[in-house]
């Protein structure tokens, strides 16, 4: 699925975060590389939102963020699509999602109407994720699966160079999660973005990622994920006496399991 | 400026022959609502989903402080009232920014230092209660022509200002950060809303006063969202709304003989109260 030949690449170099006096970051090392799907793993408190927030310019850090496009692709600022955790939203809230696309892309002020195009844009992207019949839906009512699949086509939309995806499995149920990951892998095929997935969940990140960074404030590892996931690494993020099992399914997927006699 | 009003009410007068119309006093009163009330709706409906009624609760309040600054220090208490709503809202909202405090925490505060430093103004000067019951109660049958242009600029203004940055402040309200990733600057869409609301409020006071103020924002908000599916009806029925409960308030207060900005509100609940019956039947999915 990687192209040897990338065509962008994100470095980031010795990025660090402080905030109130403490390093919530210290001297983060990664590439981002197009084509590939790179999870942010780590405890809670690792810095995995502080360092996508980093990426995004929303945090002030040190250290290099540095976007290199290979010579046939000009401009330097990369486009990022950001699909955010959850919206806070109530379901009574008098905005459909379509109203979010022309919040999201259009000049005209909503209340003046969503432009022809602003429509057409909407209903291919929402197409493409499965959720056409979603256009005039309330946002609020939207059930988590639905609002992940509206929110990932209005990132798509873009065509971002770089996406990041905050923690897309939780609060999502077990078949929304597999629906999620086959729309994964079948956009990543025909899109030509990298993806930086922060994920509690280690079988989406065993069946999908390319590439594993591992987090504790500071890089506890990072590279390819079947040499990544070692019982040492894994103990030295979460702190206890975690172990990966395979199960024997059909698709491999591994679980994360802490205490034990092993 | 003077020929521009007069045009106008010759205007009223060939549209509307009815005789709550006749007198010129009553021909201001119904212009002063016309024209903030439907702004005050329009600002309404993303005050609401933002949970910021409290907000304008405060710079309603404030100019009540405002009022008594102005006729301490011997300035129009018309205009110390607008520049005093002005610097609570933006100093509310910055210091909401810079701590860590919840906005109830940083608006009840200011709301009662606020209250207190104006009530501690007008307890040393005995004459100044009968100048606040128009403050207070509001009092649309004495607007002055100055203030009624007043209030046709402000109109125009939020409605210039919700035409460009509508989009921004709604898109800001349903996630900070992914606003930001499209380009809406927050700071200074927060503080700009905080002020244009600070303007219309101070502007509103004169039809409803201090204490209904922020009804005019509110309440037609929340009619709207009974009913309105997406947010273009949100805003068009809320200023709908504001736009016919001012009418029928001023014909309502004209011959029950009742506080004119009073009546106006109780016909917005009137609404409000229509269209939570309409829902309560027709339940939405």
């Amino acid at each position: 699925m990687t192209v040897n030949e990338h065509l962008h690449t994100l470095e980031i170099r010795n990025l660090t975060v402080r905030k109130g006096g403490v390093e919530i970051l210290s001297g983060i090392d990664a590439d981002l590389r197009c084509g590939e799907v790179t999870a942010l793993v780590g405890p809670n408190g690792a810095g995995k939102t502080t360092l996508l927030l980093a990426i995004l310019g929303q945090v002030p850090y040190t250290g290099e963020i540095h976007f290199c496009r290979a010579a046939e692709h000009g401009r330097g600022a990369p486009r990022i699509g950001y699909v955010p955790q959850r919206l806070p939203l109530d379901p009574d809230a008098p905005i459909t999602v379509l109203d979010f696309f022309v919040l999201s892309a259009q000049r005209r002020p909503v209340f003046l109407g969503a432009s022809r195009r602003t429509r057409e844009i909407a209903r291919e992207s929402l197409e493409r994720a499965g959720v056409a019949h979603l256009l005039q839906s309330p946002l609020g009512r939207l059930s988590g699966g639905e609002l992940q699949r509206v929110l990932f086509a209005l990132a798509l939309q873009d065509a971002p160079d770089i996406l990041l995806l905050d923690e897309p499995i939780s609060g999502v149920d077990v078949a929304g999660g597999e629906q999620f990951c086959d729309f994964l892998s079948k956009v990543q095929c025909d899109s030509r973005f990298s993806l930086l997935l922060v994920s509690h969940d280690l079988s989406v990140v065993t069946r999908h990622a390319d590439q594993v960074i591992c987090l504790n404030r500071r890089l506890v590892c990072s590279g390819a994920t079947t040499e990544v996931l070692t019982p040492e690494n894994l103990a030295a993020m979460y702190g206890t006496d975690a172990h990966l099992f395979r199960h024997s399914h059909a698709d491999g997927h591994g679980h994360l399991h802490d205490g034990g006699k092993r | 400026m003077e020929t521009i009003l007069s045009g106008v009410f010759t205007l009223m007068d060939r549209l509307l022959p009815f005789a709550f119309v006749e007198p010129a006093f009553m021909k201001r009163a119904l212009l002063a609502l016309l024209l903030t009330a439907p702004a005050a709706a329009a600002l309404g409906v993303p005050l609401v989903q933002h949970r910021m009624a409290f907000f304008s609760d405060a710079i309603g309040h404030s100019a009540f402080t405002g009022v008594a600054l102005g006729v301490l220090l011997g300035i129009s208490p018309s205009w110390t009232m607008v520049a005093f709503g002005v610097l609570v809202a933006v100093a509310i909202t910055l210091v909401k920014g810079r701590t860590e405090l919840s906005s109830d925490t940083v608006i009840g505060v200011f709301f009662s230092t606020v209250v207190a430093l104006g009530i501690a103004i007008i307890s040393r000067e005995k004459g100044l209660t009968r100048n606040l019951q128009a403050f207070l109660y509001g009092d649309p049958l004495a607007v002055t022509d100055a203030e009624l242009l007043w209030m046709a600029a402000l109109f125009l203004l939020v409605s210039a200002y919700l035409a460009f940055l509508y989009n921004r402040i709604l898109l800001l309200g349903i996630h900070e950060g992914f606003a930001r990733t499209k380009g809406v600057r927050g700071p200074a869409v927060e503080i700009s809303f905080a002020l244009v609301v600070a303007l219309v409020v101070t502007a509103a006071i004169h039809a409803v006063g201090i204490l209904l103020v922020t009804a005019l924002l509110v309440i037609p908000a929340a009619a709207a969202r009974n009913v309105a599916r997406g947010a273009a009806s949100a805003l068009w029925v809320s200023v709908g709304v504001a736009a016919l409960s001012g009418f029928a308030g001023i014909v309502a207060s004209w011959y029950l003989d009742t506080a004119t900005g009073a009546t106006v509100v109780l016909a917005a609940a009137a609404c409000f109260a229509v269209t939570a019956l309409y829902r309560v039947a027709r339940p939405r999915e």
